[in-house]
Parts: structure tokens; sequence; C-alpha cells
């Protein structure tokens, strides 16, 4: 299964956020843990795709204030998800080690 | 969360989101958006929430957000389309008689539809190929004097003259010279060759219309005297394949001209097209002529960009003041503007320089005298346009006709679909997909018909069109002409067969689906637009056979006219008496004037000691020999013939009865007046008069559309033509006798002749034409709208299989059966009857109208329409009728 970086984040987010994770907790978490401002178009465009990779799936829709009455969509980690997750967050020592100089810094 | 406050986000910018985003992802987007806008709200201000808020409905316009046809959807569309051609290539092949009837009603409709719209497009495409076209006008005299209004295409010499001095809006003039005809031949050579088309024209025409030679110079070509230009086919007539340029030609025996430019033939869609010699007008010694009296000079200008053609007509109306009645002031005492005008207004007189566009000429020019080529009539596009539309409107309601009768069999497929989940709009495509296919290849089948049928069309009409098989435009409109028919022939039988409710159907209750009330009137229409065309097409013959038939006033049968006698010099004379004392020859006349088209010239004449412009008469006037009235049997009503033993009639006038009319006189009160046309001249004493010696009665010399005009016929010298009266028996004998004689006196002259009533038939060939197309297309209406009530007679015969049948059993003779089967078919065709029968009576009066002489339509016009159209009916219907009612009532109860 082949994962980017940002989507790799996002599962990370999925997980830490457990029953609480929609797009704005995410959104926030991001940019409280990572000093980036996510676009909130990055960020539903990349979902969607690790909804549709069946990394992610919707654990709830329901109607909140915030959203005017509208729905909200809360993610949970598949278990494919998080088989991703593991095998991303995995150090790859054979490959790095031959890098010279490269001194690699996982933010999560 | 505690959230009493709700803001709303910027309108526009929701609205946008909204009309973007697929519906999947737009609610949870929506929210997403709408959350982080009340907290950014309430953290820093409306400007910023509303901005960022912006931002980020600009910022999710990404693919996976964006509203789209879902792909499978689209796959499916594709698979279904597959899939109702194949299907309605099943159904189309399993009734091939309802198929056969359909395309062939079609494409016959069709290709009537299309050699038509080809006409029609050639007629409005007249001299539109020519530079600037649009900005060009052609000048027109309209002129009413004695009660008669003339209309000329061709003006006064001096007025280009005017323009180009004092017309600021014209960029420029060009004036051509009208010339009858010329012979022409090569120094070295004695045979001449004639020439029926040419004209003179000056040194700006090549501008004017942006024309370029194929040899010689533009700028030099036409500049001097005795230069003349040729087309291409004719100076291949007259050099062969040797160079043309620079060689000289003999005009009419005398002149001497040199070629100096070959130009390509003129097109075919021009009002030059038929002239092949220009000469150069300094050739005429009247080219700087200031008479304003003489109508010899077609003039056109072309208007600078920015002028409008208003600006062209105010300066055309004052013409009359700053020129015309200044240059009659010279030699007409005591005339001033105002007096002219005080006595036009007294007398109802006018003359007015009148403009029409190049691109109008051909189609809203008709009857001038004077113009360069015959011309078309827009009401003749307009009522071909008509027959056109209504061909493919019946081939159309054949298919809609047929279609919804043979939807009952189709009944049960459409409830199965139906039932199988088929929604509305799936059959409605399938429906349309059938009458698309049907079309499609009606279209095929109809540009190969026009194609095939083009040479026949040609002849009929009189045209030079070709299938424009190479233009893309011509294959663009069958096309979309193609989708638009099957739309809307298709749509009606798709809606309908759509509508069914399965229930009922697969009840096997099999009972009529409906639509029969529109299947009626649908008859009714075609037979309507049928009946309507037969009662034209009647009238207009019966007008032509009353033109053809008419008598004229003279006698036309057997009288040969022998052109261009002129050739014969001097010899003119001794060739009439040679040709007297031939056999077969009864009578012979020298002049240049027939009652046919031919050459035409007036006159302005005063009574003796009334000299007032109100008084002015013009007449025709005609010269003509001493054995003219007695060759054409014209009959004198007063006074006498011109006779050779009176020496004074070299000055003596025949009247015809118009003329005198025109004087306010009786006839036999006219016999002794004395009349002058030497006005102009100073000394009044010196004026020449002649007498009026006879009275002849009215003959028709002009075409039936007008009256009969004002003639005058003076003895005179100057002849073109010779009329030879035959006597009955051998005519080809006889005409080889007189082109013997020709022969001696005039050796290498051409020897032209014809009889007089072929050419006076040719007057009327514009409504032989228009008859000849008329029955054509009636034909082929008549031939659709059978088609259909053929199928639709078929169909009803199987439906009621099972009812004739039992009917026979019963006892039922086949008459009866027969009568029952086609008594509602007649019934129809007896309603249109009615409601055309009136509306083709108001349409062909007011056609008869353009006519001074027609015909009264008859009642047994229309009679006879309705009894053709419900013969054609009874014969169309009862072949099926017949044929159900002799079926043996075992073999249609067998099945039950």
């Amino acid at each position: 299964m082949k994962t980017g970086a940002f989507e790799g984040v996002l599962l990370l987010a999925v997980g830490v956020l457990t029953a609480n994770a929609y797009w704005v907790s995410m959104k926030f978490l991001l940019r409280e843990k990572t000093g980036k401002r996510v676009s909130i178009g990055a960020l539903h465009s990349v979902l969607n795709r690790l909804e549709e990779k069946w990394c992610l799936t919707v654990s709830e829709c329901r109607a909140t204030a915030t959203k005017g009455g509208r729905r909200n969509k809360y993610y949970i980690l598949t278990a494919r998800g998080r088989n991703v997750l593991i095998e991303t967050s995995k150090p790859r020592p054979g490959l790095l080690k031959n890098i010279q100089g490269l001194n690699l810094r996982w933010d999560g | 969360m505690d959230n009493k406050q709700n803001y709303r986000p910027p309108g526009l910018a929701n609205r946008f989101l909204t009309w973007f985003c697929a519906e999947a992802v737009l609610e949870t987007l929506q929210g997403d958006l709408h959350e982080l806008y009340q907290l950014r709200r309430k953290k820093s201000g409306k400007f910023v929430a509303d901005l960022n808020f912006i931002l980020d409905v600009i910022d999710v316009c990404r693919p996976f957000a964006i509203k789209r046809k879902s792909r499978s959807n689209y796959l499916n569309n594709n698979t279904m389309f597959k899939n109702h051609v194949k299907l309605a290539w099943r159904n189309l092949k399993t009734q091939p008689f309802f198929t056969f009837l359909n395309t062939a009603g079609l494409a016959i409709g069709m290709a009537g539809g299309l050699l038509i719209a080809l006409f029609v497009y050639d007629e409005l495409s007249f001299n539109k190929m020519f530079a600037g076209s649009d900005r060009i006008y052609r000048m027109n005299i309209d002129m009413r004097t004695g009660g008669e209004t003339n209309y000329y295409a061709t003006v006064s010499g001096p007025l280009a003259g005017a323009i180009r001095q004092d017309c600021p809006h014209v960029e420029m003039v060009t004036r051509f010279r009208g010339v009858r005809s010329a012979l022409l031949r090569k120094n070295e050579e004695d045979e001449n060759v004639k020439e029926k088309h040419v004209a003179g024209v000056d040194a700006t025409f090549f501008d004017m219309f942006g024309l370029e030679l194929l040899e010689g110079d533009t700028k030099t070509a036409l500049n001097a005297p005795n230069t003349l230009i040729l087309t291409k086919s004719a100076a291949q007539k007259h050099f062969g394949s040797g160079a043309a340029l620079g060689q000289s030609l003999l005009f009419n025996n005398t002149q001497t001209y040199t070629v100096t430019g070959v130009i390509d033939d003129f097109p075919k869609n021009s009002f030059l097209r038929d002239h092949t010699v220009l000469f150069s007008l300094e050739s005429f010694k009247d080219a700087h002529s200031e008479a304003w009296n003489n109508f010899n000079f077609p003039t056109f200008v072309k208007l600078s960009p920015a002028a409008s053609v208003d600006d062209l007509q105010d300066f055309l109306k004052t013409v009359n003041d700053n020129y015309l009645i200044p240059w009659a002031m010279t030699f007409v005492p005591g005339l001033t503007v105002e007096s002219s005008k005080a006595d036009d207004a007294k007398t109802g007189n006018f003359m007015k320089f009148r403009s029409i566009a190049l691109e109008d000429i051909h189609l809203h020019s008709a009857d001038r005298q004077g113009e360069f080529s015959p011309n078309s009539d827009i009401k003749n596009v307009y009522i071909l346009s008509v027959i056109g539309f209504f061909l493919i409107l019946l081939a159309s309601v054949n298919f809609m006709n047929l279609s919804t009768a043979y939807a009952l069999k189709r009944a049960r497929e459409v409830g199965v679909r139906k039932t199988l989940g088929a929604t509305k709009y799936g059959l409605i495509r399938q429906f349309l997909t059938e009458s698309g296919l049907i079309s499609f290849v009606s279209m095929l089948m109809a540009i190969l018909i026009a194609y095939s049928v083009i040479p026949f069309f040609n002849e009929l009409s009189g045209k030079a069109i070709a299938m424009p098989f190479s233009s893309p435009v011509f294959w663009l409109a069958a096309v979309a002409s193609t989708i638009i028919l099957s739309l809307f022939s298709g749509s009606y039988p798709a809606f309908f067969m759509s509508r069914f409710i399965p229930v009922k159907i697969l009840k096997g209750n099999s009972g009529s689906p409906g639509g029969g009330n529109v299947r009626n009137s649908l008859v009714v229409f075609q037979f309507a637009i049928s009946v309507f065309l037969i009662v034209s097409t009647l009238v207009v013959f019966q007008q032509l056979e009353y033109i053809q038939n008419k008598d004229l006033g003279f006698q036309k049968d057997q009288i040969l006219v022998v052109d261009d006698v002129y050739a014969a010099g001097d010899q003119m004379e001794s060739f009439k008496q040679q040709v007297l004392q031939l056999g077969g020859v009864e009578r012979a006349s020298l002049s240049s004037y027939l009652p046919t088209p031919s050459d035409r010239s007036g006159i302005t004449y005063f009574a003796q000691g009334s000299f007032k412009a109100e008084n002015a008469a013009i007449f025709g006037n005609w010269t003509i020999d001493h054995d003219y009235l007695s060759t054409l049997d014209l009959e004198i009503i007063a006074g006498r013939d011109f006779d050779e033993k009176f020496y004074t009639d070299s000055s003596g006038l025949i009247l015809n009865e118009s003329a005198v009319a025109m004087l306010g006189l009786q006839p036999q009160e006219a016999i002794g007046l004395r009349l002058t046309s030497d006005f102009h001249r100073q000394d009044k004493e010196n004026m020449r008069y002649m007498t009026v010696i006879g009275v002849v009665k009215n003959f028709h010399f002009e075409s039936l559309r007008s009256n009969i005009g004002a003639l005058s016929l003076v003895l005179g010298k100057k002849a073109n033509r010779m009329m030879v009266k035959l006597n009955p028996g051998d005519f080809q004998a006889a005409i080889k006798q007189i082109e013997e004689k020709w022969e001696m006196v005039a050796p290498h002259q051409p020897f032209n002749y014809y009889f007089m009533d072929d050419s006076f038939n040719s007057t009327y060939q514009a409504e032989q034409r228009l008859g000849r197309v008329f029955i054509t297309f009636t034909i082929l209406s008549i031939f659709i709208a059978c088609l259909g009530l053929f199928g639709l007679a078929a169909f009803n015969a199987e439906k009621r299989i099972k009812e004739i049948g039992i009917r026979k059993v019963m006892g039922a003779s086949a008459g009866q059966i027969t009568y029952r089967l086609s008594i509602d078919f007649l019934r129809l065709v007896g309603i249109s009857v009615f409601i055309s029968l009136p509306l083709g009576w108001y349409v062909m009066n007011k056609w008869l109208e353009d006519f001074s002489y027609r015909v009264e339509i008859g009642w047994w016009v229309f009679a006879l329409a309705a009894v053709l159209a419900v013969a054609i009916a009874i014969i169309t219907v009862s072949y099926q009728s017949i044929k159900a009612a002799l079926t043996s009532p075992v073999k249609s109860l067998r099945s039950e």
C-alpha cells in the first residue's frame, strides 16, 4: 500500500484524536503539533482519498449546532489504516544509514 | 458547544460552493467551512472571517469536490445507446413494409426539399460575389407621362457626371451603355459571329466590381475609343486557342475594335452572366452627350463605407431641380422649376430618379426596361420555399402517423419494458433513436435521389445548380436537418408510446392506445395541402393556356422572323423583293420592331399649338414599312394604312387606340391631327409635323402582365428584322429557299431565324417554369400523402382483420366491408377538401392580380380538385380494403 507523507500524517491524527476525529479538529491538531497551516481543500481531498483507499471510515454522522445544523463526519481508522500507519512509521535503517548527513526526524 | 450566536457566511461564495460542489461532499464541506467561519468571526471579526471563507471556497475547487457526471452513468448511457440502435434496427427489420413507407416518404420529401433549398440559395446568392456588393447601387428611373408609368433600369447619360461631381457620399460611378447585339468578325475573315449580349462600359468597371483581367491591364483596357474586352469563352470563339490580346475585330462590318483584355466568364448568378463582349464607353458617340432624355446608360454607384443609402436617395431627389429642369429650360421657352412642378402636380406626371441595391436587382426589380438579364421574382422564391416546407412537413406527418399507428403493435413491448424498470425517458430515447436512424438513412437516400435528378431539375427550373458536395456548410446543414427532422417527426410518437400504462396493456386488453384524433387531423392536414396544390396547379395552367391562346390582335402563327437583316446593307430591300417572289411566302415586312420582345424606343409628341409640358404624350415609336400591318393582320379602325401611292405618307403617323385615348380623342377625331416631336428646335416655324392618317386597333405587344401601351407607327428604312408570312405547307422548304436568297444578297452573314409564336411563348417562360415546377412538386406531395394513407389503410385493415372475418361469417358482402373500411378515410379527405378550397381560391386570386389579363377561376377548378383528391384517396385506400374484404374468414379467425 502506497501512502504519501501527508496521508500518513492524517492517519496519525485520526489515531490521536480517536472519537473526536473530524475535519476541523484535525486542522487545529496539525496546526498545533506541526506549526503548519493546512488548507481545508487539501485536508478534504486527502481524507477523501484515504477513505477511498479503505484506510479510514466514517464512524458516525451527526448534526451539530456549530455547523448550522449540518451533519458532521467523524472518522476512525480501519484495520488496514492501522497497518499502513505501522508500516509507514517503521524506521528503514537499511536505507537511511546510507544517506550521509541526513538527520531524519519525525515531527509527529 | 456553546454557540447561540450563528453568523452567516458571505452569501455569494456560499452559493458558488453549492453550485460547483458535488452532492456527496457538499454537506460536510459546507459544515466545516461554516464552523471555521464561526470561530474566525468570533476571534478576528467579520472581514478576516469573510476573506478566509472566500479563500477557502476557492481552495476547495479541487477535482474531488467538483460536480460531474459519474463515470459509471456515462458508460451505461453508451451501452444503452448501442442497445437502442440495435433494437431500432431489429424493429425496423421486422416491419419492412412500414419501414419502407417511412423511409421512402421521408427520402422523397427531403430530396424535394433539398432541391428547393439549393434553388432558393442560388436565387439569393445573386450579385453577391462582387467586391463590396453591399455598397453598390444601380440607378433607376420611374417616369409617368400621359397616364402611363414606365420603369427604366437605365438612366440619363449626364446623371453619372452629376453624381461624381456633386454627391460626396459616392466613392465611384460606373456607366454602362446599352447595346442591342453585335456582329463581330476578324478583319481577314468573312463570317460574322453574332454576340447577343454586349454593352459599353467605362474604365472604372474593374474597380467598381472588383474584377481582374486574365490578360491585359485593367488600368488601360477600357480607356481608349474602339477597344473592347472579351470573356474567355468569347475569346475562344473568335480566336480559338490563339492569343486574343491586341487582335482586332470588325463590329457590324464597319468599325474596327482592338481587343485590350480577356476576362473570366462572368458568374452564372451575376447580372452580367450573359454578357460576352464589353466595349469601351468612349467608342460611343453619345458618351459625353448632355441630353437628359437619352436613357441609354445603366449606371452603378458605390457608396463610401460611411454613407447610407438615404444619403444617395436625398441626392437623387434634387436631380430634377438642379440638373434636369435647367437643361430642359434651354429649349422649352418659359419653363421654370416652379412652372414644371405646378404642371406635374396638375397632370400627375413625374420623373423620379431612384436607386436599387445591386444585391436586390435579381429578386426585387422585375420588369424594368433595359435590364441586363432577365430577373426573377422574390415571390417565386417564397412560393417555392413554402412548397419545399410543405413537402418535408408532409413527409414528417407521414412518419408520425405511421409510427403512432404501428405503436399498437409495440404496446406489449413497451409494457414489458416498463415493468422491467424502463423509465419514460429511456423509452423516449429509444424511440427517438429509431426515428433518428430512419431520418439518417432517408437523408442519405435523399442526397442520392437529388444527385441523380438534378439534371432534370436544372432543365425544369432553368438553372445550372450542382450538388455542393465539397461545401462543409452543405454537410453541416444536412446533419443539422437530419437531427431536427428526427426530433420533429419522432417526438410525438416517442412521447405517445412512452405514455402507455403497462398494467392496461399487459392485462391482454390490447384496445386502441388512442391517438386516433391526432392521426385523423394529420391526414386532414396532409390532404388539405394536396388539394390546395392541385387547385393552384390547375389555376396556373389555366392562366398559361389563356395567355397562349388569347386573341392578341395580331396574327402570330406562320410568321418567320429573320434576324439581323441589316447585315445585308443596302441589299435589304432587294432581299425582301426576292423573298416575296418565293412560292411559299405570302407577305414580308422589314422593321426593327416586333410585337414580341425586340427593340423598343419611345418618343415625346406635342399636338400642334399645345407646347406645354402637361400636354406631352410619350408613345412607343416603331419604324415600319408599308407591308407591316398587312403581314401581322392588324386591323385599322379609322383612317387607312400606309400606302405607296401617297408620297406624303413619309410624314404620316398611325396610332393605336391607347395613344388616341391618351390624347383624349376618339379614333375618328384623331385622323388629320398634327403632332410634332421636333420641339427642341429653336426656330419654331421650321418644326416638322407628322399627320395622323390611321388608327390601329389595340394589339398586345408587351407581356400580358401589363396593359397595352400607347404606340405610334411611322415609315422608315432602318430595319433589323424581316417578318415573312409563310403559306401553309412545307415550312422547312420555304426556310431553305429564304436562306438561299440570303446567301446571295449577304454572303457569310449569319442567317438567324425563328418563328414568332415561339418567341412569343418565351415571353412567358417564367410562368411556364413556375407551372412546371408547381406540377412536379404537387405530384410529389400528393404521392407522399398517398404513401401515408396507404400505410394507414393497411394498418387499419390489419387491425380489424378479426372484425372483418366475423362480419363475413355473419353474411356481410365484400362490397359492404370495403365500404366500411374506406368510408372513414374518405370522410377525412372530404373535410380537408372543404378546408383547402377557400384557401386555394383566396391565394390564387392574389397570384392572378399580377396579370392585367387573367382568367376567372371557375367553379369547375374546385370540383375537379375535389374529385381528383377523393379519387386518389379511393384508389389508395381501396386496394387495402378490398384485399382485406376478400380474405377468407377461415384464415383470419383460425388463430383463436
